[in-house]
Order: structure tokens, then C-alpha cells, then sequence
């Protein structure tokens, strides 16, 4: 674990990274205090398409909910589906990656998948996916799970293959020490900075593509998230000659820019920070 | 030999791909004869008999047995007929390559502008590496980047379509315009182009620009290059026959991988400006249940974003020493 | 960053000097109206939707037509029934031309009946169903078409005569599959425009005026029907001349009311909006439970708070209260949380462990999924929190309307809100809580099949009002609301727009029948006054048919004086 903390300090010293880890907390915070920050129910409905006043931050929406009060609990829903999906896709991805580098047949049979996969253009199998699955958050969460792990996979694979040819972890093996206790102690510390980095890429991706479906109306029209916001906002027949997409439009917009530039900055940190070798373009 | 196995690879996944499009729209729910409700200004619940839906549903085949649909499917495919489109009533290959030139119109474009700007200024942040011209950019750049490309579209629509005023808001064309020359149509078209345009270029530009910065970064820092700054060229000589020559190789390869990323960026601009594309037509064939459409649009796409994965590949084979030595 | 600002400024640049561009030619009336695609407009290959009918009923004639007022003469111009309402002899116009210049004859509608019936499969037999009817069609002479059928039909003269569009023979008769007939000569039909260019990827239609068509010149030179993203955006920046609206859109008409440039005119949608009960399962096989639930909805609140007030509250006997066939005075169950309350201890949901949920005398909480298509999520969010007070918890379930429907004829549901048009016809009370089909009255079936075929129309009105009843008392399904529809119009470019009768042709809701292309002086005068606004609506439909002048010079400044009378007087007396 000391190269993880070694690359905790230098990351402190990175203006760009720290910026982006600050307004991450930001949004977290908001999301985990949601109910004290906000206002009112964002469910509570009041005369629809109050502009804003003192009442009403940012005004009202189409159906009379306080915008201010549903963006705050809106951050909850995004968060929630990039981390989880993120976690998930990232956890999967890390475990196949390093028993795919470590064993070479298992690795074939998964970089076999993995390649089927990534050949595979993604948003529009997701686009038909969402429509085929009724739609609720457990589902994108399902659909988003399904094309995340590959990168990852493929990423801490060929991490590990170099890893593997050590002569430390030779050594290792001749001393006696099980696969697992090699995989355990000695690779998985040396790409845990590399898994943060995916968490933090697959974050990203994830944000966008539920803002992406949910405003291409597939995602869960129940459910306050920043993407679905848009989408009652861009279905509304007097946004573009009103000045409603000011309060309604703008706002959910940019938190999603936000969120985005600061998970690329912590990414982009990070890989600054790691090996250039492992620099990739950023998908 | 390495080839053979490539091209292997990509027959198997072009059969996986036209396997699941076959296997995707059985799945889904909803018959696809039933009439269409949603729509209150034109919704009328047509009561049909099973007599005529029988006879809709043998007019499309859809009564035979899934494996003979399925070997039915794979014959038609090879002779390049994608079926008949349930909602437009036109052969799905029609109406999908009526389309597909505004696509490749507005993704070739981009992508041609994305690319250059992205590598200039890429090349420009690399050169300037740590001084403030540098960080700005990257900012910059990573800011611009971070937009949903649906949200840049809606605002360049305010801002520039009704705000200044001085873009068209939607479609590719001015409808039923008289041309007096083609430098006209040319003109009319590119006017049309420039706000989807715009935002593919504008939400796309970070890929290439951090590949080329980072790129030049590593190659900045080789011996040669210090050897050749040694031997007393000026900056923008070591720039030109060094440093730019060497990155550009992971750049080409990026240009046909980013295919599949602008195809799918241009589903959110399309849909935003209304313009006549592919990927527009692929959100319609979803709503309407078309699916005949939903495949044929869905196996373009894919096998676009295949073959530019495949070009990639063996312009890598080719440009690389490494992998052509080794 | 200052390189991209660079770039966008150049664009900027670039594109303004695009913006003086010449536009088409400005001798020619040209007007322009929201749309898009709707397939090739002969018989047999538009998309199967209203606006795909009206793109195609403006090339192809019927025999009769409606306005906004009655059933009126079109390609016959009278008619008679015989034996019960199962024999017609209708009597053709005299000198209708093809667009080719062949004449229209009595053959060729004989020649049309057939050929659609004979081609059943097509997926727009639909439309033409009606011919199901048909025993047989005779052409006595050029001019008289006779046509037998199976059954009586009271409908005859809107679903058959009204909807079918006549084909000419000497084009179709050699074509073996019409739903892959696209060629120029698919389009030769016999109406008021005739396709000039047809654009299916950009969903762009222009029509051009039939000069010799036997009703007169239309009003128009050339009609564009375009594709737009935004109606109301390019409705307001001059792009389109007519946009349509529904519903919670009453936003975007309202900025348009208050915008001296538009005129609107609003009509029935003949569309409703309503909560569907599975009656085979329990408990909302249970009337009284049916009942409990419209009492704890309240529907004023849902107009309110989602339409914005976009909608009258509906007809619980399902059909349009600007139908013909409505029946007032059927019972409404107004919000009363009260009697809700009341009828569901009676059915012994009751409350027991103070969770705010009632229960079954089992002991299991009230609880259902309210399923609903992804556009009316909103209303069924509202209809959650009012029924959660009533003791009912439901959990809103969103899905495509295709996935709906699907799980609707499968009966695999409890409650469902979702909507359909068409309710301006009595054909549409044969399966009340469509899509589902779970609701089993024989005695509510045998009315239905005997309105069917009663050609007395006080009998079969009375009939009509017997199953409105039924549904209103047995509530298979409780009805929301029916949305209203708005076409905002730019006047200057054409005046004529009102709202069919029951619909046009079978009952669709769309403003856009073909009798707006032509002058109809009577219609002037709306509220009974003589004013200004008479005087200059007669000078702009003389004018029209004289593009020399121009009637909104008249009233320049929007005041009645002296100088706009004797300028409407020298533009009438020009004409005498």
C-alpha cells in the first residue's frame, strides 16, 4: 500500500487534481445532506412555472415542484448511479483483469469476451437495451454494469502481465507462495492506483450516458435526476422563446458539466501522477 | 498469420453483431402490428380482427418459426436487403442510405476538424508544457470537453439560433430552396452543418488533445530530441521533424477508433437539431417499434464503427516498426 | 481557448454572410406548416397515422366530406339508401378530371372498392376495413355508383363514402403490389394539390395547387409541409405558418395568443386520458373498490397541476363531450376522500396496524404497481399521492407505451393509466378499457352489436347512451381528461382553419382539411357584429384569389376608419 500512499502525497501537490477532488466533495456532500439543504419535497408541488423569487430559488417546474430542492436531490440519483455502477463495473473489471493476466488460459477465453465487447458500438446497444428493459434505475445500473467492466478488464490485464514477469514475484513463487497470496500482496497494491483511475473514467462515462438516456426519454420518468430534468426541460414547447431555460435548463445542465470536469481532473491528476506508460486516451 | 487471425476476429464479431440484432427486437416487448396510440393528435385505436393481423403478420414473415426468420435473415443480409420498414413503408436499406450521407456529412466533417484542432492544439500545449498558455488550454479544453454534447447543442440553439439569430435551428437544408448554382446548395448545406458541427467538434476535441499532449510530453523528453536541441536546431525545426512526425502514430489509429464515439455523439446532436441522420433515424425506429428499421440501422452502425476499428488495426500493422518488425 | 474562440467568431462570420440568402420566389403564395414525415402519400403507402391520411387526402378525393358543421357533397353529389340502409346509389360530379386529364368516371370507383378489398393485407387495410361491409359495387352508368351491403351500416356516408380515397383505374389496374408502388403515377389523384417533390429522410412534402380541380383554384399556390425541431421556436421565428399544439403546450399557446402576428383557433382532441382496472383480478374486479379509487382521484387537480389547465375533465362514458354521441349528466365522482373511505371499510380494507396503509382482511397491505407509459408519468405520480390518501400505496411503474400495451392484453396488471383517440366514434366503446380487454358484460356486448347495425339514429343513440351508462356505473375504466388542441396560425397567409366535425374522415383531430384551401364568405362574420375585422377577413379572401393586392394593407393600423373601408370597398368593386 505505500506506493497508493506515496501517490496520495504527490497527489496534494496537483492544483488541477486537488481542484477536482474539492468540488467532487461538494457534490457529495450535497447529495448525502440533501434533505437539510433542500428547501421543500422536491415531490411537493406548488403553482407550476413560477418563475424564481424569494419562495422559489429557481422558480418552479412544469408541474410545480421547487427546481432548487429537486436539483439538491437530483445530485443523489446521478451520484448514486455513476458510483454504483462504478464500483460494480470497476470491481469486476479489476478481479477479471487479474485473474485474466495471471492465468493465461482463463485470460484468453475473457480477453476473447472483452474484445467482443469493446468491437460492439456501445451507446446504441444501450439505447436499444433501455428500451427493451422497463425502465428504473436498477436496470441502467444493470445495462451500465454490462459495458464497463470490459475496459477495465483490459486495462488491469496488460497491467498485470508486466507485472507478472517480476523478478520479485519469480522469487516469490519459488519461495513457496500461492497464487492468490502473490495476487493478494504484491499485484494488487501495484495497480490499485490504476483501478482508481477507471473508477474515476467509468464515473464520468456513466454520468453522461444517464444524462444521455434519460434525456433521449429512456430513462426512469420518475426518477429526479439531472439527465431526466433536462429532458422535461427540452419537452417543454417554450424553452427555446422563453426565458424559462435559464432557471430550468441551465442549472441541472452545468451540475452535470461540474461533476464531469471534476471527475476529469481527478483523473487526469492521477494519470499525471502515475506512469505516463499507462496514459490512454481518454474515452 | 497475424492478419488471417485479425480478419477471423472480425468475421466472428460481425456474425455475433448480426446475431444479436436478429435476437434483440424478438425480444422486446409489443407486437410491432399493433396500431400506434401515444400520439393524441393522431392516436385512433384501430380494432383489428384476427383475420387481418394474420395476414399483416405473414406479409412480413412474422408468423414463420424464429430459426427459419433467422436464416431468412442471414440470406437477406448478404444480398443487401434489410427488410421492408413497418413505419415508413419503404425498404429499411432505402431509408437508411438516404440518411447515412448526412451522417457521414456531419461526422466526416467534425472529424476532420477535431483531429487537426485537437493535434495543433495539442502540440501548441505540449510545447508551452508548465507555463501558463498551457494550463489554460488544458482547462479550457477539459471544460468545453466535459459538456453532454445534447445540453452544448440546446444552448448553441439559444444562443445562436434564437438569440443572435444568425443559424438555422433545424434540418440539413433549406427546405425546397431554388439553387442558383451549386456553390449555393454548397452554402446553404454548410450553414446547416456548422451549428451540429460545432458541437460534435467542440465535445469531442479533448480525446486527440490530450493524446497529443501527452504523446509529445513523452517525446519531448527522449534522448534525440535533446540531442538535436543539442545540436543547436530551432524549436520549431526539432518540433516539425521530431516530435510531431513520432506522435502522430497513436493519432491515426485514434482517428478510425473515435468512429464509434462520433456515431454516437451524433445520435444527441441529430436528435437536438432535427438533423436528417442516421442516428436520428435510430432514436425514431426505437420510439415507433420499427423493427426491421431498428436492425438495419443498428447493423450500419455497427459494422461502420467494425470496419473503422478494422482500418485502424491495419494502419497500425503497417505504420508501427515495432509491430511489423517484431 | 482563445483559438476556439477564434474559430467559433470566424464561423459567426462566415454564416452572417449567409443570412441575406435569397428565399423562394415571392410572386407565389407559398404556405408552410409544421410536419414531417408520414411516408409517400397514395392510399397504400402512408405511415398509418392521422397526419399520414391528410398528407394523402389532399391528392385523393372521397365522395362525401365533412366540415365543421355536417357531411357535405364532395366526388358524389347526392345520394340515396335503400332497403334498410344496406343498398346506396351515390351520383357522381360531372366533369372531374384525373391530374393526368383523364376523366373521373363511375368505373373508377367501382374499380377502387375492389382493388383495396381485394388487397386485405395491406397493412392500411385498416383504414379501409369498412369495405369488410361491402357485398358488392356496381357502376350503372359513368355516372352512378352503386354500393350493397352485407349489413346495414349508419356510418356509411363517414367510414365508407367519407374515408375511402378513389384511385384511377387506368393507373393501378396492372399493379400487383400497391404498397410498394411509389412511382410518380402512384400520386395522380383527383384533389385540390398535387405532389411536387417528396423528401422522406428530411420530412419534407410541397404540393402544388391543381388548377382545374372541379371545386376551384385552392387559396395556395404551393402548400410545404416541413419537418422542424421546435414548433413553437420555428412558428415565432417566420419558418412555419401553422404549428399545432396539445395539452400542457397551452404554455406555448399562450405566449402566441398574446402575439398580435398569430391567431388561434382551439377544438377537441377526441383523445382521453384514463385509468384502466384489470376486471379479472381481484380486488379491482370489485366495483365498489373501482368506485373507491375515481372518488379518491382528483381530476381537476391533475388538469391543474400538470395540463396547466390544457384540458376538460372527461366524460366518464369514455366518448367526447364535442362528439355527437355524447351523453351529459353521467355520474362524475368528484373528490371525496370521504365516500372513498366509506366504500372501502365497507369492503373490509381496513387499516389495522396504523401504517396509513389499509389492508386486506388477509392482513396484507393495499398495494399496487400504477403502471403508465413514459409520457404520463406525471399524472401518475399525482394519482399516487391522492390515492395514498385514501389508504392505497401504489408504486408508479414508467415503460415505453408499446411495453404497455403489450402487458395490458396480457391482463398482467392491476391498475394502468393510458390513452387513445378516436372517442368521437361509438365503434371505439366496443372494448372499454382498450388495449386491455378484461372487462366481460354480455348484456353491455349485445347493445354494443346492435348499435352496430341500427340505422334509426335516435334508436342507436339512445343505444349509445346505454353503454356510456354501463361504463360510467361499472367504471372498467375511470376516465381523466380529455386535452384540448390549438392551431396557432399566422392570418396573413391563410385564414381558413377550423376543426372538422367528429373528426376528418373517421375522426381524426388534425385542423388540416383539405375545404381550408377555399374561400367560404360565410364564415366572415363569426359573432354576429359587422366590424373591421369582417371587413378586412372578406378583403383578404377576395385577395387571395387576386395576388395583386394585398388585403393587410387595409388595416394598417389595426383601426376602423374611413380609408380601410373605401380601400375594402375599391378592392371589392375591382373585382365586380
Amino acid at each position: 500500500m505505500r506506493g497508493a500512499l506515496k501517490s496520495g502525497n504527490v497527489f496534494c501537490k496537483n492544483r488541477i487534481g486537488v481542484t477536482g477532488l474539492g468540488i467532487l466533495s461538494v457534490f457529495i456532500l450535497t447529495a448525502i445532506f440533501a434533505p437539510f439543504l433542500a428547501p421543500y419535497d422536491p415531490c411537493e408541488m406548488f403553482e407550476p412555472m413560477a418563475p424564481p423569487d424569494s419562495q422559489h430559488v429557481l422558480g418552479t417546474n412544469d408541474i410545480g415542484q421547487d427546481i432548487w430542492s429537486e436539483l439538491i436531490y437530483a445530485s443523489r440519483i446521478s451520484l448514486f448511479i455513476a458510483f454504483t455502477t462504478s464500483i460494480i463495473a470497476t470491481f469486476i473489471g479489476t478481479l477479471s483483469g487479474l485473474f485474466s493476466g495471471y492465468y493465461e488460459r482463463f485470460g484468453f477465453f475473457v480477453m476473447r469476451v472483452v474484445d467482443l465487447f469493446l468491437a460492439l458500438p456501445r451507446l446504441p446497444l444501450i439505447i436499444i437495451l433501455a428500451v427493451f428493459m422497463p425502465t428504473s434505475i436498477w436496470n441502467l445500473i444493470i445495462i451500465f454494469v454490462l459495458f464497463g467492466w470490459p475496459i477495465t478488464t483490459r486495462i488491469i490485464r496488460s497491467e498485470v502481465l508486466t507485472l507478472r514477469t517480476r523478478p520479485y514475484i519469480d522469487s516469490e513463487r519459488m519461495m513457496g507462495a500461492g497464487d492468490l497470496y502473490i495476487l493478494g500482496r504484491h499485484i494488487l497494491p501495484n495497480i490499485f492506483p490504476l483501478v482508481v483511475v477507471q473508477f474515476v473514467m467509468e464515473a464520468r462515462h456513466v454520468i453522461l450516458a444517464e444524462a444521455g438516456l434519460s434525456f433521449l426519454g429512456l430513462g426512469d420518468p420518475t426518477s429526479k435526476s439531472w439527465g431526466m430534468m433536462l429532458h422535461y426541460a427540452f419537452e417543454y414547447p417554450t424553452i427555446f422563446i422563453s426565458e424559462v431555460w435559464k432557471w430550468w435548463m441551465l442549472p441541472p445542465g452545468l451540475c452535470i458539466v461540474v461533476v464531469i470536469l471534476a471527475l476529469v481532473f481527478v483523473g487526469f491528476a492521477l494519470e499525471e501522477i502515475l506512469n505516463p506508460r499507462l496514459r490512454r486516451e481518454i474515452v | 498469420m497475424h492478419h488471417l487471425t485479425k480478419i477471423t476476429a472480425y468475421i466472428l464479431i460481425i456474425f455475433v453483431a448480426i446475431s444479436i440484432n436478429f435476437a434483440l427486437p424478438r425480444m422486446m416487448p409489443g407486437d410491432p402490428i399493433t396500431s400506434l396510440t401515444d400520439d393524441p393528435t393522431t392516436g385512433m385505436p384501430v380494432i383489428m380482427d384476427e383475420d387481418i393481423k394474420e395476414e399483416i403478420r405473414s406479409y412480413y414473415g412474422l408468423d414463420k418459426p424464429i430459426s427459419e426468420q433467422y436464416t431468412d435473415y442471414l440470406k437477406d443480409i448478404l444480398k443487401c436487403d434489410l427488410g421492408w420498414s413497418i413505419y415508413y413503408n419503404a425498404p429499411v436499406a432505402e431509408v437508411i442510405f438516404e440518411r447515412l450521407k448526412w451522417t457521414l456529412l456531419l461526422v466526416g466533417t467534425s472529424t476532420l476538424i477535431y483531429m487537426i484542432l485537437g493535434i495543433f492544439l495539442g502540440a501548441v500545449s505540449a510545447w508551452k508544457r508548465g507555463e501558463r498558455g498551457d494550463l489554460g488550454l488544458l482547462v479550457s479544453v477539459l471544460s468545453i470537453g466535459s459538456f453532454p454534447s445534447f445540453f452544448l447543442a440546446m444552448l448553441f440553439i439559444i444562443l445562436f439560433g434564437v438569440k443572435l439569430d444568425i443559424f438555422p435551428i433545424f434540418g440539413a437544408t433549406t427546405p425546397f430552396m431554388e439553387y442558383s448554382s451549386t456553390f449555393d446548395a454548397f452554402k446553404d448545406v454548410l450553414y446547416h452543418l456548422i451549428l451540429p458541427a460545432s458541437t460534435l467538434v467542440l465535445t469531442s476535441i479533448d480525446g486527440p488533445y490530450l493524446l497529443m499532449r501527452n504523446s509529445m510530453l513523452g517525446v519531448l523528453g527522449e534522448d534525440y530530441i535533446v540531442t538535436a536541441r543539442a545540436k543547436g536546431l530551432t524549436e520549431w525545426a526539432i518540433l516539425k521533424d521530431h516530435a510531431i512526425k513520432n506522435a502522430l502514430l497513436p493519432i491515426t489509429t485514434v482517428i478510425a477508433i473515435r468512429m464509434g464515439f462520433m456515431i454516437s455523439g451524433a445520435i444527441f446532436v441529430e436528435t437536438v437539431f432535427a438533423y436528417p441522420g442516421i442516428g436520428k433515424l435510430l432514436y425514431d425506429a426505437v420510439s415507433f417499434s420499427d423493427y426491421p428499421l431498428l436492425q438495419g440501422a443498428f447493423l450500419i452502425i455497427t459494422l461502420i464503427i467494425i470496419a473503422a476499428n478494422f482500418i485502424a488495426d491495419m494502419t497500425y500493422l503497417y505504420l508501427d516498426p515495432r509491430v511489423k518488425h517484431g | 481557448m482563445r483559438k476556439l474562440l477564434v474559430f467559433l467568431m470566424l464561423a459567426a462570420l462566415l454564416a452572417s454572410g449567409f443570412a441575406g440568402m435569397p428565399a423562394a420566389a415571392e410572386d407565389k403564395k407559398v404556405l408552410k406548416i409544421e410536419g414531417g414525415d408520414y411516408g409517400y402519400p397514395s392510399p397504400f403507402t402512408f405511415y398509418s397515422r392521422g397526419p399520414g391520411y391528410i398528407r394523402m387526402s389532399l391528392i385523393f378525393d372521397t365522395l362525401t366530406w365533412k366540415d365543421d358543421e355536417e357531411i357535405i357533397p364532395w366526388l358524389a353529389k347526392s345520394w340515396k339508401s335503400e332497403n334498410g340502409g344496406t343498398k346506396w346509389t351515390l351520383y357522381l360530379e360531372d366533369d372531374v378530371r384525373w391530374h393526368d386529364g383523364e376523366p373521373l368516371t363511375a368505373d373508377d370507383v367501382k374499380f377502387t372498392y375492389e382493388y383495396i378489398k381485394d388487397h386485405s393485407g395491406s397493412p392500411l387495410f385498416k383504414w379501409f376495413s369498412v369495405l369488410n361491409y361491402m357485398d358488392h359495387v356496381e357502376a350503372p352508368n359513368d355516372r352512378t355508383v352503386v354500393v350493397t351491403l352485407t349489413d346495414p351500416l349508419p356510418s356509411f356516408l363517414t367510414d365508407f363514402a367519407g374515408c375511402i380515397p378513389i384511385i384511377p383505374e387506368h393507373i393501378w389496374k396492372d399493379v400487383s403490389d400497391p404498397t410498394r408502388f411509389t412511382d410518380p403515377e402512384a400520386v395522380i389523384g383527383s384533389g385540390p394539390f398535387k405532389l411536387a417533390e417528396y423528401n422522406k429522410a428530411e420530412g419534407y412534402y410541397l404540393y402544388e395547387a391543381n388548377e382545374d380541380y372541379f371545386k376551384g383554384v385552392p387559396l395556395v399556390d404551393e402548400l410545404i409541409l416541413l419537418e422542424v425541431g421546435d414548433p413553437a421556436l420555428a412558428l415565432s421565428a417566420g419558418e412555419i405558418d401553422e404549428a399545432s399544439f396539445w395539452g400542457s403546450e397551452i404554455d406555448a399557446v399562450e405566449t402566441f395568443e398574446a402575439d398580435p402576428n398569430f391567431e388561434v383557433i382551439s377544438g377537441p382532441s377526441f383523445w382521453v386520458l384514463k385509468t384502466i382496472f384489470n376486471c379479472e383480478k381481484y380486488p379491482t374486479n370489485i366495483p365498489d373498490f373501482r368506485r373507491a379509487i375515481a372518488y379518491g382521484i382528483d381530476r381537476g387537480e391533475i388538469i391543474d397541476q400538470v395540463v396547466h389547465g390544457g384540458a376538460i375533465v372527461a366524460n366518464t362514458g369514455i366518448l367526447h363531450p364535442d362528439s355527437s354521441w355524447y351523453m351529459p349528466g353521467l355520474p362524475d365522482y368528484a373528490k371525496n376522500d370521504a365516500v372513498a373511505n366509506q366504500l372501502l371499510d365497507d369492503l373490509g380494507f381496513i387499516d389495522t396496524d396504523g401504517d396509513g396503509i389499509r389492508e386486506y382482511p388477509s392482513g396484507e397491505d393495499l398495494e399496487f404497481e400504477l403502471l403508465t407509459g413514459d409520457r404520463f408519468a406525471r399524472e401518475a405520480e399525482l394519482i399516487q399521492e391522492q390515492l395514498e390518501a385514501i389508504g392505497i400505496k401504489t408504486t408508479v411503474k414508467a415503460m415505453s407505451t408499446k411495453t404497455l400495451d403489450a402487458i395490458l392484453k396480457e391482463g398482467n396488471f392491476y391498475i394502468a393509466v393510458s390513452g387513445h383517440g378516436g372517442i368521437a366514434n361509438p365503434n371505439l366503446l366496443e372494448t372499454p378499457n382498450w388495449p386491455g380487454d378484461t372487462y366481460h358484460n354480455d348484456t353491455y356486448d349485445s347493445i354494443f352489436l346492435e348499435q352496430e347495425t341500427e340505422m334509426n339514429h335516435a334508436k342507436r343513440k339512445d343505444l349509445v347512451n346505454q353503454l356510456q351508462k354501463t361504463i360510467a356505473n361499472d367504471l372498467p375504466v375511470y376516465t381523466l381528461y380529455h386535452p384540448l388542441i390549438w392551431s396557432v396560425y399566422n392570418p396573413d397567409k391563410l385564414d381558413r382553419w377550423f376543426y372538422t366535425l367528429n373528426g376528418v374522415a373517421t375522426g381524426i383531430p388534425i385542423e388540416m382539411n383539405k375545404l381550408i384551401f377555399f374561400a367560404r364568405f360565410g364564415d366572415a362574420n363569426e359573432d354576429g357584429d359587422i366590424d373591421m375585422r369582417d371587413v378586412t377577413k372578406i378583403a383578404r379572401m377576395i385577395c387571395w384569389l387576386d395576388p395583386e393586392t394585398d388585403a393587410a394593407d387595409a388595416n394598417r393600423d389595426d383601426k376602423l376608419n374611413v380609408l380601410d373601408i373605401i380601400y375594402t370597398e375599391l378592392i371589392i368593386l375591382g373585382r365586380v
